[in-house]
């Protein structure tokens, strides 16, 4: 990243970030894979390197970001989805087989499927 | 309304990608700093800390900014700002969520410390255990120095800050601060006693400012939201969230946030979502090693520093382990005992003997041979320990002991008198018996048997030897007809 020399050039790049971000999240797909030492323990890895190879095949765009611990030990691997203007959407112990229905059903086809957690948001 | 959370410290946890600056930045990262830098006098950063009401996270709950005022005040050429990523509270990890999920919100409340006491260097200490964080730290602390928010002339401000990582070796006491200080010399982790304070004479010598993690994870938000803003959430004398790592019996073990105040009740059923099995609950520990087990009558107990010590208890760094029906309360101040005992660095007589000495006489009372007097010693040897130990190790150590006896005395007499554990957990002083209507005589559990305890021809009623017997279970695992009995 290029140096920040002032305090007025970093919130300029603040705001254009935050502006960034908002636009990619109302066209993009975002999908937030935990990977904390626990999410990493319960499996996340093999989760995240499916999303990796399979959403470029997708004719979507989207992206992906390997996060921290989202505190749902109790459900690792977790897997956040947000759809273009959608509410974000937290699937719980998340699999190979999971992850591709993640992109089969709820991504691509719009349909409701199984594993969403309740949580708490503030 | 089912209690919810609120994160300040974990605002970014599972939201940004930990390793990519510019999420940070994007939710107004360095924006304090820059804030602080620009516009505000070191004093005004430490009044706004100060107002805040924010206490430290990391066990003591002292007020952080009268912390860096001390710090702030005396005149030297150097001066260290320290994190205390040491974590050993056994089954905690709160600091290891934030330093994995959000390591540039600790690296930027350093420096906006560094800048309010007069600091130039910070030091995270942190245990080697961590490998995950210290990757993620290390290219944070990289790519903070890339952009010019971290190193020399930050900003263009004048203002320098660097920050290094030393490695623990995972001792618990070298979370006490003189020992984390006297570690990071290159010493031996041994705590000193206090006065001086590290503001005044901490590492090398020089004034130093420690904190956790978590308390640190909250001074960017403070500085951007304003002090009025974070004292008007929890209560009176303890602002603002704190983190728990939810664990034991409970349906959603994890990690939460809640604001100061909520309810034990509101944290362990509305947001760990009850007990396992919808199992009864029996007693919650808090405060870790240092904390004491809470019961029934403490559930509608707030979460706020002085009622949990009101009850028996500390806040502790945010261990939160709940037990049900099957736990039993003397084998868990015993489980804890075991942990001190490993972990008293041995300084002091009242701590490496005394703990040692509580510890040998728990395990006389789960092993069927405590007497009631064993109970009385028990009190009183917590009292000298916690009075005449030099740190805060000893001086907390009994408390587990404490709190089970004050609050689940009924058990211990059970143990001594009756030789009896109702939670089945102490081997000891389980019988395993033959129920005669059931038995018809198969033979398994005697073929099973280590102890050659079973007697009993085949298909007539069979009989365990209790002087023979060991107390292994395998006879119970065996019998398909329900005839072995745990009493
Ligand atoms: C035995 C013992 C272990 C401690 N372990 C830790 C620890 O792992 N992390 C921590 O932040 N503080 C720990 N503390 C508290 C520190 O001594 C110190 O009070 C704290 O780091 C100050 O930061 P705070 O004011 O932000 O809480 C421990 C204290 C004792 C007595
Ligand atoms: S109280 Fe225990 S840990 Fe602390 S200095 Fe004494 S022996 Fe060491
Ligand atoms: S296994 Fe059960 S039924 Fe068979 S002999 Fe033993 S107690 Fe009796
Ligand atoms: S508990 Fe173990 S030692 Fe005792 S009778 Fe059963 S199998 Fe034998």
């Amino acid at each position: 990243m290029e140096k920040v020399t002032n305090v007025e050039q970093l919130k300029a790049l603040q705001s254009a970030l935050s502006k960034e971000a908002e636009q990619a999240a109302s066209k993009k797909v975002i999908i937030r894979i935990a990977m904390a030492t626990c999410s990493i323990a319960s499996g996340a890895k093999p989760v995240l390197d499916f999303f990796t190879e399979e959403m470029p095949r997708q004719p979507l765009e989207f992206i992906i970001k390997s996060t921290g611990c989202t505190g749902l030990c109790h459900s690792e691997p977790t897997v956040e989805v947000t759809l273009p203007g959608k509410a974000p959407v937290m699937f719980g112990k998340v699999d190979v087989k999971k992850a591709n229905e993640i992109v089969n059903d709820y991504i691509k086809g719009g349909k409701q499927i199984e594993g969403i957690l309740e949580v708490s948001r503030s | 309304m089912k209690a919810q959370q609120l994160k300040i410290a974990l605002r970014n946890c599972g939201v940004i990608d930990p390793e990519n600056i510019q999420d940070y930045i994007a939710r107004e990262g360095y924006l304090a700093l820059g804030k602080c830098l620009a516009g505000g006098s070191r004093e005004a950063v430490v009044e706004t800390v100060k107002k805040s009401g924010l206490r430290g996270r990391g066990g003591g709950g002292f007020s952080t900014g009268m912390k860096w005022e001390f710090a702030a005040k005396p005149q030297s050429d150097r001066k260290f700002v320290v994190c205390n990523a040491d974590e050993g509270d056994p089954g905690a990890f709160m600091d290891r969520a934030v330093l994995e999920g959000d390591p540039h919100s600790v690296l930027e409340a350093m420096a906006i410390c560094g800048y309010a006491i007069g600091a130039e260097d910070g030091y995270i200490y942190i245990r080697a255990e961590y490998p995950l964080a210290i990757k993620r730290l290390k290219t944070a602390i990289a790519q903070a120095e890339e952009a010019g928010l971290l190193g020399s002339n930050i900003m263009n401000t004048g203002f320098n800050f660097k920050i290094y990582l030393k490695y623990g070796a995972g001792a618990f006491v070298c979370g006490e601060e003189t020992a984390l200080i006297k570690s990071m010399e290159g010493h031996r982790g041994e705590p000193v006693s206090k006065p001086p304070f590290p503001a005044t004479k901490g590492y090398r010598g020089k004034p130093t400012n420690v904190n956790n993690v978590e308390t640190f994870a909250n001074v960017a938000a403070i500085i951007n939201k304003g002090a009025d803003w974070f004292a008007s959430i929890g209560t009176e004398k303890s602002k603002g969230t704190k983190v728990f790592a939810l664990a034991g019996k409970v349906k959603n073990v994890g990690l939460v946030e809640v604001p100061m105040g909520t309810t034990l009740r509101e944290l362990i059923y509305d947001i760990g979502g009850g007990i396992l099995d919808d199992k009864e609950f029996q007693a919650v520990q808090t405060g870790g090693p240092s904390g004491g087990c809470l019961t029934v009558k403490h559930l509608d107990t707030p979460i706020d520093y002085e009622s949990l010590v009101a009850s028996g208890s500390m806040m502790g760094s945010g261990g939160m382990i709940v037990m049900d029906e099957d736990d039993c309360m003397v084998a868990v101040a015993q489980f804890y005992l075991e942990f001190t005992v490993e972990e008293s660095c041995g300084k002091c007589v009242p701590c490496r003997e005394g703990n040692k000495a509580l510890y040998n006489i728990l395990h006389k009372i789960t092993h069927g041979s405590g007497t009631m007097a064993d109970i009385d010693r028990l009190k009183e040897l917590s009292v000298v320990i916690k009075s005449t130990s030099l740190c805060g190790l000893g001086q907390t150590s009994p408390n587990p002991v404490l709190s089970t006896i004050n609050n689940f005395y009924d058990d211990y007499v059970q143990h001594v008198v009756d030789k009896k554990c109702r939670a089945k957990r102490c081997r000891a002083l389980l019988e395993y018996l033959v129920i005669e209507e059931n038995c018809i005589g198969c033979g398994a559990c005697k073929r099973a048997c280590p102890a050659d305890a079973i007697l009993g021809e085949p298909k007539k009623k069979h009989f365990i030897d209790q002087e023979k017997c060991i107390k292994c279970g395998a006879c119970y695992q065996k019998c398909k007809f329900n005839a072995i009995a745990i009493d």
